[in-house]
């Protein structure tokens, strides 16, 4: 049969757009877009293999290294299922402190993530606020953890640095700035009109679409789905978090989605700061053996770690399972096609927000 | 020297085009470099421009340890950037590897073993403003008088 395809269009891998390489290739017919494919492979460390046969003190800097973005969230599951291998209970205060470092790193993700789609809409001042408010925020993170991106600040346990009264009162204060600039950067995306032109109705997905493709965090509560395993989690359950939900399924919703999210994370940041609980914050105990699968949020969605660890912490099997392959392959096979110019492609790449670097690992 | 080669050097030193390749790393170099963006480090009032493109630039930064997909493209994007070029390797992976360089690793480091490298920004990873000292102290010396040094 004769393809009614007039030309395929490869997009990457080095690409003004594109952070981090990978290919997109659209067959088109003129400006619309029939079907897509995403080509991965230019990042494959085999970070998996490396960490066969090492002690969980070295594995705990490599799961950090998995994803430079969402670092924490790597820290914290990995260490969470160390943790549930071997019985270890963490104290109050360190829980807590655990969830503070988690919700400064989704807002930085978040607002990197709102960066690059604002970029690639070519809307660059709105990028540039965003990244401001994001340097904010880097602050805090390097002032709580003493590192802006790799901080390791989660140990089986507990956690390392135990903030005072008066960086507390800094975090708080902070969050008032966060909280008002955020808002206001908000409101001018969403009303907008060149953004909603690029942004509504482009790139969307409905619900079904996103049950069958197994498409997972923002990407997926944007589309209507309640999935956020935050919900599961104790500490969080005692914050009383319960996910954003948007229904439009477009790139406006996911973007503004993510701004939502980054709102309820000051909220929550400022539940956690009243209501921290005084005591100690490392509980001690060593890593022993068993075999678990353990779930997290990160900011991109369901995260999965499966550990078989022998008598002296060594890990002798792992597998990692992160968000992005989901949503990439959502990207591929339903934003994309049908979006009507070459440039709405990217726009709708991005906007869920890919990371390759933990993809491939 | 020339009247044209002195105006050529003064031009040079304020505009410089920059183009990134990740060539496997965590992401971790990549958002500090995009943090070199923000109005708070603010490359542009250095006239540095990030345009990701290899046929615009003059400097080519390098993040990450070389994975097997780069090792023979890396010297394809090199080649596409026009003289006078300048490649920077950001972090400890294009260096020595960093945690990647372990038995079973993919990544084969170092960066300079494929292209030539004029600077290296340790650190895992390197804060923005090293990121820009280091573009800014090495780009203007090496286009410096390009034309005589040839």
């Amino acid at each position: 049969m004769k393809k009614t395809v007039d030309v395929s269009i490869p997009l990457g891998p080095v690409h003004p757009i594109f952070k981090e390489p990978c290919r997109i290739k659209c067959e088109t017919f003129g400006e619309q877009i029939l079907a897509a494919e995403v080509e991965l492979g230019y990042m494959k460390k085999g970070i998996e293999r490396i960490m066969v046969g090492r002690p969980w003190q070295e594995v705990m800097f490599l799961a950090e290294r998995v994803c430079g973005i969402c670092s924490v969230i790597h820290n914290f599951v990995f260490i969470e299922t160390m943790e549930k291998i071997s019985g270890l209970n963490v104290p109050d205060r360190a829980a807590y402190l655990r969830v503070l470092a988690n919700e400064l790193d989704r807002m930085q993700s978040h607002l990197i993530a709102n960066f690059s789609y604002c970029y690639t809409i070519e809307h660059e001042t709105i990028g540039m606020y965003l990244l401001n408010i994001r340097e904010t925020v880097m602050d805090l993170l390097e002032y709580l953890t003493g590192a802006r991106v790799t901080c390791a600040y989660i140990i089986p346990g507990g956690v390392r640095f135990d903030p005072d009264n008066e960086d507390l009162t800094r975090i708080m204060k902070a969050m008032d700035d966060v909280e008002r600039e955020t808002r206001r950067y908000m409101s001018m995306f969403e009303s907008g009109p060149l953004i909603g032109l690029r942004s509504k109705g482009i790139g969307v997905m409905t619900r079904e679409q996103a049950e069958l493709i197994h498409a997972v965090g923002p990407t997926a509560r944007a589309c209507g789905i309640t999935t956020d395993l935050r919900s599961d989690h104790p500490t969080y359950q005692r914050l009383g978090f319960t996910p954003v939900v948007r229904t439009e399924g477009d790139n406006f919703a996911r973007v503004m989605l993510r701004f939502q999210e980054v709102l309820q994370s000051v909220e929550l940041i400022r539940t956690i700061i009243r209501t921290l609980p005084e005591g100690k914050i490392r509980g001690g105990g060593t890593i022993g053996r068993g075999e678990t699968t353990h779930r997290g949020e990160a900011p991109r969605g369901e995260l999965t770690y499966r550990v078989k660890s022998d008598t002296h912490g060594r890990v002798q099997e792992i597998s990692i399972q992160t968000p992005s392959i989901m949503n990439i392959e959502a990207c591929a096979r339903y934003m994309i096609p049908g979006v009507t110019s070459v440039a709405d492609v990217t726009a709708a790449y991005i906007s869920s927000d890919p990371c390759i670097a933990c993809t491939e690992r | 020297m020339t009247i044209l080669q002195s105006l050529k050097n003064a031009v040079r030193q304020r505009s410089i085009h920059v183009c990134y390749v990740d060539t496997g790393s965590c992401n971790g170099c990549d958002i500090e470099v995009l943090a070199c963006l923000s109005p708070r480090y603010d490359l542009e009032q250095y006239g540095i421009y990030v345009h990701n493109n290899p046929r615009e630039a003059d400097v080519l930064l390098i993040i990450g340890g070389i994975t097997p997909q780069w090792e023979d493209k890396l010297r394809m994007v090199w080649d596409k950037i026009p003289e006078p070029k300048v490649a920077v390797s950001i972090g400890n992976c294009p260096i020595s590897g960093c945690v990647f360089s372990r038995p079973q690793t993919l990544t084969k480091a170092p960066a300079k073993s494929y292209i030539p490298i004029a600077a290296e920004v340790p650190g895992c990873p390197p804060r923005p403003t090293e990121i820009i000292s280091a573009i800014l102290s090495v780009a203007p010396h090496i286009f410096k008088d390009w034309e005589m040094k040839r």
